[in-house]
Order: structure tokens, then sequence, then C-alpha cells
């Protein structure tokens, strides 16, 4: 077993998936109004085979069982109840049409909270003093979601008292709070190069009952002494963000980040072999920051902005180069400058996520597109442009029991690149171990399933993947045994990487030279209370090649 | 073997869960024939009234909006494919001055409101299933079997709303080195979860099998 890890764990945020369907309009069948009496009846005998349906006109109806205990304020029915006159048409009415009394809100009671502090809570909530609302308004319906949303409480509620004139109220939101030191992230396997890597990702969503998110995480890396100049290697990350500043739309963010690294390079071997001895590695560090500022344009969609600076500090081989299975020496390009140089961009980003359930979706899309710059106007060693996208939409079937999804990714590289910025293979190859905080941590080569090109990149200037997924909705729950929803899926796609240079030139058919390949995942989702788990043939490999 | 016992676990509580949550409860409901209609009656102590626990009875008085939305399918017994479809919401809000309970009721025959003292009452109007129309008869063959398939959620969130508080959820971890998993990757892997349901209560009831007897 060499101690490999047999299944893969990814925990994820989620939230509940959207079961109903959102009721807008009444129906159109002929009317039986509903009447209430207060007798109930007995129970009726159940016949064991399929009971006709009675073709008599119905008889007086029981009323079903409440099943609560009445309170003090309960009396006997009163009677027929009383019709109500049409809305008054000078009434301001929302957009899903509301009813009930107009209220005026006098002020807004918080309780409950102890870290917490109040005003948080209160720009949380969709209404504020002074404002006239009927008390069937979507935004009191919903301001206990935009309070559950802030992830500090377990619970909330809400409800209206009298307030000091007639006509007005005065809102309660009672808040429970709950813990909000968080686990992000747990990074672990073993490769070939890396025998062991341990480490993980810890926030603190709240700090001082600000708002303000703060997180860290770390990672260290064993390295086989069998790739030449590999050490081991270590990351670490500090952030700090206030998602929403004083209440806004705006929000501000930073990270600070040191990478002490080796990165292995092929130096010999056949294109599939992945032994350490084919590999050399040079050392690195980095040390950088990034600077944010996020925009919501809409409750979905999400504009961001920033600046990254980082300063690189590596020792390159003097002739990097390669040995081919045919004896020729080709150089290899590391795609960094010797000694010290210096990052600086300035990116922008468009994020619009519509799906209910980001972990089980059956529905909506995610688009994100994100371009970034890095000149020497900026002062930065390296004078080139990313631009990445990508885009999933997922299609319910079957009444939201199955679904089906296309995947789209992709990102071009334009001009000199610092290696790190460059598309690294797992980020297109989901069966291949993926970077963390930057570590590269296995050097497999993918899987040949097509028979294209035998001898793909490990970065690339271009690349991206397709993907069609199918899923099956296994259950979903409450969450009284803290398991919420299972899945079943199984995806194929497609995957490419290259180095424009190689798709200016061939020396084979074009079947043999087109740098793409097919990967394929199938695997279980799980939905609990402590996290997402997801046990997948991809993520499993990921782990151990 | 580790990944075996894992997997074993997870898959067992994944069907506790299912048995538990998924598993309509079986109710003895009447079906009458009335005119084009097929109108359902619930049956003690069958009935939606469950719905409700103490909480949720309570809430009613709160001031903030309750609504219980009722979705309804007929389909032949050996079938998921649905011949008729009926949804129906019912909301009530309390009026903390008047003290009263006013009801909106969105169901076949249109919208009504109307006005009830006691909170008994408004209990009443939101969870009665008293000759309801469900479907046109000429969609129900004479000798074929159907059974009647309700799923009853109290307070549901719209799928927008859901989307919204994920979002706001998801982020915070403030952009760090792992941009590419952001692009290319399926999931952000955060052990976070706090639930927020689609529904403070779900019930699945589901009818005896039944067929229209020949005239």
């Amino acid at each position: 077993m060499r101690g490999r890890l047999m299944f893969a764990l990814v925990a994820l945020v989620a939230t509940r998936p959207a079961f109903a369907g959102d009721p807008t309009h009444p129906p159109s069948a002929p009317a039986s109004p509903a009447s209430p009496s207060p007798a109930p009846t007995p129970p009726a005998p159940t016949p064991a085979g399929p009971a006709p349906a009675d073709s008599a006109p119905t008889e007086p109806s029981p009323l079903p069982e409440p099943g609560v205990e009445m309170g003090p304020d309960d009396g006997p029915a009163s009677g027929e109840p009383e019709p109500t006159p049409p809305d008054d048409p000078d009434a301001p009415l929302h957009e899903d049409n509301e009813f009930g009394p107009v209220i005026l809100i006098e002020e807004i009671d918080v309780t409950g909270n102890t870290a917490t502090r109040t005003e948080i809570i209160r720009r949380a909530l969709p209404i504020a003093a002074g404002e006239v609302l009927h008390s069937s308004d979507k935004r009191l319906r919903e301001a206990r979601f935009k309070v559950l949303a802030l992830g500090f409480f377990r619970d909330v509620t809400l409800a209206i008292r009298k307030g000091s004139v007639r006509g007005q109220v005065i809102v309660e939101v009672h808040v429970v709070e709950r813990g909000t030191l968080v686990l992000n992230r747990l990074w672990f396997g073993t490769t070939t190069l890396s025998p062991w890597w341990l480490g993980t990702d810890l926030g603190e969503r709240n700090l001082l009952g600000l708002g303000i998110a703060v997180g860290g995480g770390f990672i260290y890396a064993r390295q086989t002494a069998d790739a030449a100049g590999a050490r081991d290697q270590y990351a670490g990350e500090l952030r700090l963000s206030i998602p929403s500043v004083r209440g806004t739309e705006w929000g501000v963010g930073g990270a600070a980040t040191l990478v002490h690294g080796s990165e292995p390079f092929r130096v010999s071997g056949a294109p599939g072999d992945a032994s350490a001895k084919t590999q050399r590695a040079f050392p690195y560090r980095r040390l950088g920051a990034r600077l944010g500022a996020t925009y919501d344009v809409s409750a979905l969609t999400q504009l961001s902005m920033g600046v990254r600076a980082e300063a690189i500090d590596t020792t390159l081989p003097v002739a990097p180069a390669r040995v081919l299975p045919d004896g020729r020496v080709v150089a290899v390009d590391l795609h960094l400058d010797p000694g010290q140089s210096r990052v600086v961009t300035a990116s922008l980003s468009f994020d619009r996520d519509t799906r209910p359930d980001p972990i089980l979706p059956h529905a909506g899309g995610h688009l994100l597109v994100s371009a970034e710059l890095g000149n020497a106007l900026l002062g930065s060693s390296y004078d080139y442009a990313t631009f990445f996208g990508s885009y999933e939409h997922y299609w319910p079937l079957r009444g939201e029991h199955h679904a089906i999804a296309v995947k789209l990714a992709g990102g071009v590289v334009i001009g000199s690149a610092p290696r790190f910025d460059r598309i690294y293979i797992a980020d297109v190859d989901r069966m291949l171990t993926p970077r963390a905080l930057g570590l590269v941590l296995s050097t497999a080569a993918p899987l040949a399933i097509l028979g294209t090109r035998a001898d793909k990149p490990s970065y690339g200037d271009l690349g991206g993947s397709a993907t069609v997924e199918y899923a099956v909705r296994l259950f979903r729950g409450s969450g009284k045994r803290r398991v919420y929803g299972g899945d079943a899926f199984a995806g194929v796609g497609l995957w490419g990487l290259a180095e424009t240079a190689d798709l200016r030139a061939r020396d084979t058919g074009l079947a043999a030279s087109l740098p793409i390949d097919l990967y394929a995942d199938a695997g279980l989702r799980l939905d609990t209370d402590i996290g997402t788990f997801e046990l997948t043939i991809a993520n499993a490999l990921g782990r151990l090649r | 073997m580790r990944a075996a016992i894992v997997a074993a676990t997870l898959l067992a509580i994944a069907a506790t869960a299912y048995a538990e949550d998924e598993r309509p409860e079986i109710q003895r409901m009447r079906f009458v024939e009335s005119g084009d209609d097929l109108q359902l009656s619930t049956l003690p102590p069958g009935g939606i009234g469950k719905l409700f626990d103490t909480t949720a009875y309570e809430a009613l008085s709160t001031g903030i909006p309750s609504t219980v939305v009722i979705r309804i399918q007929i389909t032949p017994q050996d079938s998921d494919e649905p011949v008729a479809e009926q949804l129906i919401q019912r909301s009530v809000v309390y009026d903390v001055w008047d003290e009263i309970y006013t009801l909106r009721l969105d169901q076949p025959g249109g919208r009504k409101t109307i006005k009830v003292k006691y909170r008994a009452e408004a209990l009443k109007w939101l969870t009665a299933i008293d000759d309801l129309p469900v479907a046109r008869l000429a969609v129900l063959p004479i000798n074929q079997v159907f059974v009647l398939k309700m799923v009853v959620e109290l307070n549901p969130v719209s799928k927008e709303t859901l989307a919204e508080v994920r979002r706001w959820l998801s982020q915070g971890n403030g952009g760090g080195l792992d941009r590419g998993g952001a692009f290319f990757g399926s999931f952000v892997s955060v052990f976070y979860n706090p639930k927020i349901a689609d529904a403070d209560r779900v019930l699945r009831i589901r009818s005896q099998p039944f067929y229209r007897p020949t005239p």
C-alpha cells in the first residue's frame, strides 16, 4: 500500500439546493374553495387494493389535524371568514403583489449578538427604520437569509411587535451566534516526486465581531532525492478581506504569500516516464502580495479588480536542456529570469453565478472571466497578459433528479509570462495532481488515451478543457443526520495544453501532434454538515501519481 | 481497505438519510369525481397539518409572513410521468395592531384574500385540503390505476435567494495563489458548510392507488 491514501476528500462550502419551484402563478383549474370545519372525523379504513374514485358529490370534508399545541390566544373558529375587499389600488405594492397591513418600521431591535457588532447585522438587513411596506413584503421574508448569509449565525429569527404609534412596528431580530473559525482546505497525498505533503488552510470569518475575514494556509512537501536539485518545499499565505465595506456593495481584500519551492523540469526519458530520475529541479523563492476590491453589481454578479506585486528569487541552471529519446539535446525554456525579478500586475475579473447549489448543482450557470496585465510600466520584469475564462451550465432533467452539465474553461497567455503564471497541465487535466499554494507536487505524465501527441508540455500558454457531465440525485435530506444530499456523477471531456510555438510547426501527422487528450471522471459527492466529500477517480489519481 | 471502510460508512449514512428524509408518507385520501374534475380531500389522521410543529405554529403570530406551497402530481402507478399537476400557495401574515390574520390563497379558482381572528383558524386555512380540484377527468382514463404525489413545503426559499446566500458564503478566501483552480477546477474546497434549508419543513406524501371505475 506504501501508505497511500485510497480515497480523496474534498470539503466545500455549500448551501441547500433549491427544492421548490418558484410558484409565481396561481393555478387556473376550476375552483372548489376549501371550507374549514372544526370537527375532525375518524380515520377511514385502508383497502388493500386500489380504491375507486367516488363518483358522488363530495360530502363535507374533515380537517387536517394541526399537530400543535394551542397557544393562549387560540380560540374557537370564529365562524365564516371575513371576506376582504379588493386590494387598495393605491397601496404601495411591490413586484410580487404583497398583501396584509401597511406598516412603518419605527425601529429595528437586534438581540442575541455578543461577539458580532449590531451595526454589522443592521447593514445586512434589506430593511431600515423609517421604511413603509406591507407586512408580507419580500424584504421582510428574506431578511432572515440576508443575516444568515453573513455566516456568523446558527439561526436568525424575526418578529414584529407594536410600535409607539398605531401602524408603526418594531422589528425584532434575534440571532444565535456560531463559531466562525473554519477549516478551508486540507492538502495531503503522495507522489513519486513528493513522498508526502501535508497542509491546511484555516480562516476566521468574523474577526473580533467586525465582519472582517482573516485566514491563512501552510503546506509542507517532502521532496525525493532522486530528482537532482530538488529540495523540500513549503508555502504559506495570509489573507484578510472585508466582504462589504460599511454595508456597501464594495469589498476589499488582500493576501501575502511566501513560497519556498523547488520546480522540476524534465531532462531525459521517454514522454511517459514520470520517474524522478528523469527530472531536475531548481530552487526558487516567491514573496508577494495582492490587494483587491470587489463590487457587487447585483446579488449574483460581482466585479473584481486588483494589483499584485511579487519578488522572485531563483537560481537557474546555466543551460537547461533535455536529452530526447533519440539522443538529440534540446534547450528548455524555464520562463523565468535568473536571479531576482519582479512581477507586478493589474487585473480585472467578472463573476456571475446563478447556481442555487454550487455543491450538488442541478440548475443555473457560472461564468467567470479574468484578465491580468503585467508590464514594465508597472515595474514588472515580465511583459505579458493572461486571459482566463470558464463557463458551466446545468440543465435539470426528470424534475431535477438528474442534470446534465457542460463545462468549458480555457485561457491564453500572451507575452513573456513568468513560469508560475502560465497554464499548468493539472489546471486542465483533472486526473493530475493540482498545485497547492503554487507548489508543484507531481511530475506524473497525463494518461495517453487518444494516442495524440505523447510529449505534452507541463506548462503552456494556450489551454483549456471541455466537459460533459451527467449527475443523478441519490438523495436529499433535511440534515437531521448531518447529511444533506448526495449525487453520483460521471463526466468525460477533452483537455488541451500547448506552447504557441509548438502549434506553428509540426514534424508529425496532425492527429499525432495535437496537444489534446481525453479525461474522464466518475464518483460520488456527499453534502454533509462538515463539508462535502468527493469520492472520485480523478481526485484519487491526483493524490497518488 | 481504509477507502472501503470510508466509502461504506458514507454510503451507509447516505442510505439512512435517504430512508429518513426521502421516503414519502403513504396516506389514504379521498378522490371524488365532480363535474369535469377530480377532487381531492385528505382524511384524518393524514393531511398536512404536521407541517407545523410548535415553533412554526407560534411563528404565525410574529408578524412575519409564513407560506405553504403544495405541489401535487398525479402519475400512473407504474410511472413517474405526471398526467396532471397542481401548484398551490397559501400565505398568512399577522397584523399586530388589529390582531387579525390575513391569508392569501392562490389555488384552483384563482386568488383570494381572507381574514380570520384566531391563529388556529389561520392554520386550518393553510393546511386544509378539501374537495380540491387536482385534475381534469379527461386525463384520467377509466380503470387505469394512478397515485397522487404531494410535496408540501413551509416557507420555501427561492432559488435566487439561495444562490445569493450561497455566493456570499463562498466568498472570503481573498485570492491566493490557487488562481488556476478557480478557473479550471470544479470546486473550491472548504469545510465551512453552514446549511440554509430550502424550506423550513418539507412533507412528502403519496396517496393510495386509485382508479376511475366504469360508470
